[in-house]
């Protein structure tokens, strides 16, 4: 096992690397760089070209890739001019804002999937069943971005201001004003209750996905002998459902969180945006359209290892839930 | 499992918990901020806040992105973030009253001499950085020979078009005073309303070319201004903490004990933001949230007539481009009224030259000689030569070429597709093909300022001009190698007005030399200019004092108090 994440990880390097070089000479090829856009009235081309030669831009392109390749493998990622700090100072501060976000949103989403999923099928066409199914649908049919602003609107706007409920979530940010002062357990608060719409907006949606196919699983698990067997043995029906069948069921949803990872990176992109929530992704749009390209370059690295490890994880627990499966 | 499960839950929930503020391992930052720390522990001592209930509490703004390059003056402009050098963490020499007439703010008095060669600043000398440094001439000097360096690359050089460049250009006197050299002209102070001094024992040793970059700008800036840094979070939020020791001459300590400056990059979100009392104020409001802030009880809505303007800017290298009575029937053809209606909700007014409504100059030139009527619009074009000859709705030239343009505008930018739209629609019915064509902001910015491409027939754009009215840049033939001469102007009568306003001295004689370019400028016709648009703020009740204006949006942040009972 440890050997096959060894190697694992040891093949995610070149690949890491070969996403970073296609960015790059992408980025290099899109029209316009970062001395463009810091064009403003009174700029002339002299300070253009100063700007530009202090910002390492006046070297080949081939130059380019071979300092930032070699300085990269050594860790260093360079500097970004649009927000004045050391790249990876920037990565260290909306990496884990993203994370926490992101992680959060999966394990609401699974936990909630799967037990709608196993509710559905224990009682299948129930009218629990049929309702529940309704309203899946309902969020999986929607745009993330659009359910966003839903919630905003009912649990934010109009939750304070039209109804005057007692509990109202913020719609935008991560932390309230006075959040240093506060204590450690008002912090805590603090920051989950800026947490609840957006993790509902990313989570809602992938909810609805994971209970549609924990409830297929569910229903193809019980119909199997060992069920069947378990039940003959005079086992509680708590027993056979928790103990036998949800862990068979479990493994093809497992598989789903591969999956899911970079579909929910790409839907934090949007999800950050409507909630001014500062992580990875508006960093990266923003990177791009200033043309931060070193900023472009280490988001989109730290992205790329994301996604990968987002995978490997998936595989790994794909082999603790199912001992049948050994890496090699 | 259990367990581990169990820890994992513990260390997010510590994490969540932490402080969120990202403090700088840079050893510059180490050794800078301990310093700060002590001066605000002695300056608190030194200065007990006065016994009056308008002291204390938070302000936060909310404003659609970062304060891009910091505190750093020579860093990349932002409108944003040279309010808060201007206003909030340092100190420019002079400040605008509510005239826009110079007023003395770190110096003190100023004297002229007689043929306008030299200016003498009398710093106050009780100003100091905020870490005990006092601020005095020599910050001044290291100022003057930085922005002046090429090697930093400060981003307007127009600024120092009346300086001397020279070593001689600035003599320090004594230790609050210092001389300048420069070319006499009605506006030769504007540059030291924006440009803020910077602490020569802090930076004094950076090489040039780093400066724009060192970490002073965001991860540890020392200003010397009504309130002290105190933390950024990147993409977040800036904390700043009210001065103790700022004096008493300037207003002294502001009320609020802290400033919080924060980044919410969705107007949708900042105008909910703002509805739900989570910001107290909201910065560059759409035209159409207007309406939801005055219907809402809690808060004001202002707005005020600011420096920018909206414009298309004709490429006249293009052949159907080439003719000034094109590009005039074009403006002539184009309802901009309605267009300051429909996009702007009325908050806006018509443009017709690059003199700000608000400016000691303006005098409302071309108002009704360029209103719109499309019927003049359809002669002048007939006179040019361009006329229907095929009968499919389109001009053409004599030459066969149809006048077809295609009019770009950035990615994003509603206000711009509008723009680009309703050109589409009201040219056409004077026989004038037009094409938006949208283009990313960074690509369009290449594509137009690129001296050896400048691919483009009309592109929509914003310019914001200085206090201190300047064409040049934009029109001037000797500058068509410069980013910012899109258009291709080369008009010697043009040239000559240009010239002489860089001269004229006397507010009198200048105005009356704007006056006599609109008229030049309105013939050639290089920008169909559309409308200075108002900007538009809104503010929560509970923040007494506000008042806006062209200076901008912090122009009296310090004079801000919070209503004690809503605090």
């Amino acid at each position: 096992m440890v050997k096959y994440l060894l190697y694992r990880l040891v093949a995610a390097v070149p690949l890491v690397l070969g996403i970073s070089t296609i960015i790059f000479f992408v980025m290099s090829a899109a029209p316009g760089d970062m001395v463009d856009i810091m064009i403003r009235p009174g700029m002339t081309a002299e300070v253009a070209e100063q700007l530009r030669a202090n910002h390492g831009l006046g070297q080949p392109i081939v130059v380019r890739y071979v300092r930032w390749m070699v300085d990269t493998l050594r860790g260093d990622f360079g500097y970004s001019v649009l927000h004045g700090r050391p790249v990876l100072d920037i990565i260290r501060s909306h990496l884990p804002r993203t994370l926490i976000l992101s992680l959060t949103a999966l394990a609401v989403a699974f936990f909630s999937g799967i037990v709608l999923g196993t509710i559905q099928a224990i009682r299948q066409y129930s009218w629990l069943d049929s309702g529940l199914s309704v309203v899946l649908l309902f969020f999986y049919s929607m745009p993330s971005f659009w359910l966003a602003y839903m919630l905003i609107l009912t649990f934010s706007l109009f939750a304070r201001n039209v109804w005057e409920w007692p509990m109202w979530f913020p719609a935008a940010g991560m932390l309230g004003t006075d959040h240093e002062g506060l204590s450690f357990v008002a912090r805590v608060a603090d920051r989950m209750r800026f947490m609840v719409l957006p993790t509902l907006s990313l989570s809602l949606v992938l909810t609805a996905g994971i209970a549609r196919y924990m409830r297929g699983s569910m229903l193809e698990v019980v119909r199997q002998d060992f069920v069947r067997t378990a039940r003959a043995k005079g086992l509680p029906e708590r027993a056979v459902v928790f103990k036998h069948a949800l862990r068979n069921a479990l493994l093809p949803v497992i598989t789903l969180l591969g999956l899911y990872i970079p579909v929910l990176f790409s839907g934090t992109v949007i999800i950050e945006k409507v909630f001014a929530w500062p992580g990875m992704g508006t960093l990266l749009i923003q990177a791009i359209e200033a043309r931060d390209y070193m900023l472009v370059m280490g988001a989109s690295f730290f992205f790329a290892l994301m996604v990968i490890v987002g995978n490997l994880i998936a595989d790994v627990l794909y082999a603790v839930v199912d001992p049948r499966i050994r890496y090699e | 499992m259990k367990k581990e499960l169990a820890v994992l839950v513990a260390v997010l929930v510590s994490a969540c918990g932490g402080d969120a503020r990202v403090t700088s391992n840079d050893p510059f930052c180490q050794r800078v901020l301990p310093t700060v720390e002590a001066f605000l522990g002695q300056a608190r001592a030194a200065n007990p806040v006065p016994n009056d209930e308008r002291y204390g509490g938070t302000v936060v703004m909310g404003g659609i992105g970062e304060l891009r390059g910091g505190m750093n003056p020579v860093a990349p402009i932002d409108h944003s973030a040279i309010q808060h050098h201007q206003f909030v963490n340092l100190m420019t020499l002079i400040d605008y009253d509510e005239n826009f007439d110079a007023r003395p703010y770190l110096a003190e008095s100023w004297d002229v001499s007689e043929d306008q060669s030299e200016i003498t600043f009398h710093l106050r000398r009780d100003v100091v950085w905020h870490d005990g440094e006092q601020t005095d001439a020599h910050d001044v000097a290291f100022t003057y020979r930085t922005v002046m360096n090429p090697a930093v690359g400060f981003g307007n050089p127009a600024y120092w078009d009346h300086y001397d460049k020279s070593a001689e250009g600035i003599e320090v006197i004594d230790d609050f005073t210092v001389r300048m050299r420069l070319r006499p002209h009605a506006e030769f102070l504007d540059p030291w309303r924006s440009v803020a001094i910077l602490p020569e024992h802090l930076l004094g040793d950076v090489p040039a070319q780093e400066l724009a970059e060192h970490p002073f700008g965001t991860q540890c800036p020392v200003g010397n201004g009504p309130f002290v840094f105190d933390s950024h979070s990147p993409s977040e939020r800036w904390v700043f903490v009210a001065n103790p020791a700022f004096p008493q001459g300037l207003g002294g300590r502001p009320f609020y004990d802290r400033y919080i400056f924060r980044v919410i990059p969705d107007q949708t979100a900042l105008l909910t933001e703002l509805m739900t009392e989570s910001i107290d104020a909201y910065i560059t409001v759409r035209p159409n949230q207007a309406q939801q802030i005055i219907d809402n009880p809690n808060v004001d809505f202002l707005n005020f007539r600011f420096r920018n303007f909206v414009m298309v800017a004709w490429n006249a290298r293009r052949p159907q481009l080439a003719d000034p009575r094109v590009r005039r029937a074009i403006t002539m053809a184009t309802n901009r009224e309605e267009i300051v209606q429909a996009i702007q909700g009325g908050y806006a007014v018509v443009a017709n030259s690059s003199v700000p409504p608000f400016h000691w100059a303006y005098r409302g030139f071309g108002a009704e000689d360029m209103a719109y009527n499309a019927a003049s619009a359809a002669a002048l074009l007939d006179e040019a030569g361009w006329i229907d000859r095929d009968g499919d709705g389109v001009r053409e030239n004599a030459d066969g070429l149809p006048l077809a343009v295609s009019i770009k505008y950035n990615t994003g930018n509603q206000e711009r597709q509008d723009i680009a739209e309703i050109l589409q629609a009201q040219l056409g019915g004077v026989g004038i093909r037009v094409t938006p064509e949208v283009v990313d902001f960074g690509a369009l910015l290449g594509q137009i300022s690129d001296p050896d491409s400048r691919d483009f027939d009309g592109v929509v754009m914003g310019w914001v001009p200085e206090f201190k009215l300047d064409d040049m840049d934009l029109f001037h033939s000797a500058r068509t190698n410069e980013p910012n001469a899109w258009t291709g102007t080369d008009n010697p009568e043009i040239d000559r007005l240009l010239e002489a306003l860089s001269f004229s001295v006397d507010r009198d004689e200048t105005a009356r030399l704007w006056a006599e370019y609109e008229v030049v400028l309105n013939e050639e016709h290089p920008f169909t200019f559309f409308y200075f648009p108002d900007r538009l703020t809104g503010v929560n009740k509970r923040v007494r004092g506000v008042h806006m204006d062209a200076r901008g949006e912090w122009t009296n942040l310090k004079d801000w108090y919070l209503d004690p009972e809503r605090r």
